[in-house]
């Protein structure tokens, strides 16, 4: 079956300590999938109005689509530099 | 035509190869920003290095829009901008933006421009590793027993 693969970076990866995940979803939003994430890892929940979002590594907002096959990355506030 | 590169690098960065790479005869001006890591101090603590990762290949594209933003806006001959991952050491370049345009306020304001959005849109992250655990920058999660603040 197709997986969702979801790759977590910096806090965020800290905070549900792994950097990648794989749910089993085709045709949710971003939200939907957002809370099968912190149902497996609760440390995440509090981190929510930090966070961005990009699908395929694009930035993408909470009521798009999420497809089996898709690489969704959870982003914490970026800081290059 | 605009020459120049973007590219995300794990060892250290060239600062002299890339600004001279920045030379052209149809520019009069190269401006070049440099972000180093400095240590801040804490109560009996400081920041030993930083460490920085990416999400990769969004952060390369990202940074390779930047580019397109700045040619769309200015006059400039060359763009290129580096980033360092990994671990960086006190007074070592993270980054690197080498604009070259004919005269010198396209090159100055490109500059800015670019080390502004690099910290808006381009999905990289450092932590400081103090000598008591570290903190994400940004995030202030880590492990530090005295967060800094």
């Amino acid at each position: 079956m197709e997986q969702v693969k979801v790759l977590l970076f910096g806090a965020a990866a800290d905070q549900a300590g792994t950097r990648e995940a794989e749910f089993t979803a085709n045709g949710v939003t971003l939200d939907e999938l957002w809370s099968m994430l912190t149902l497996k890892y609760p440390a995440l929940s509090p981190m929510r109005g930090t966070l961005a979002f990009a699908i395929n590594g694009e930035y993408a907002k909470g009521e798009e689509m999420v497809n089996a096959g898709d690489e969704v990355a959870v982003l914490p506030p970026v800081s290059g530099g | 035509m605009t020459d120049g590169s973007f590219r995300i690098v794990d060892g250290p960065i060239d600062v002299g190869a890339l600004v001279t790479g920045a030379f052209r005869p149809d520019c009069g001006a190269v401006a070049t920003f440099v972000g180093t890591t400095r240590v801040d101090e804490g109560e009996g603590t400081s920041v030993e290095y930083l460490e920085y990762e990416a999400y990769r290949p969004m952060a390369d594209r990202k940074l390779e829009e930047i580019g397109e933003e700045i040619r769309g806006r200015w006059d400039v001959g060359h763009v290129s901008i580096v980033h360092k991952l990994g671990r960086v050491d006190p007074g070592e370049p993270s980054v690197v933006i080498v604009v070259a345009s004919p005269r010198r306020g396209p090159a100055f304001e490109a500059s800015r421009y670019a080390i502004e959005r690099i910290k808006e849109i381009v999905p990289i992250w450092k932590r400081e590793i103090w000598s008591d655990g570290y903190v994400w920058v940004g995030s202030q999660v880590g492990t530090r027993s005295t967060p800094a603040e």
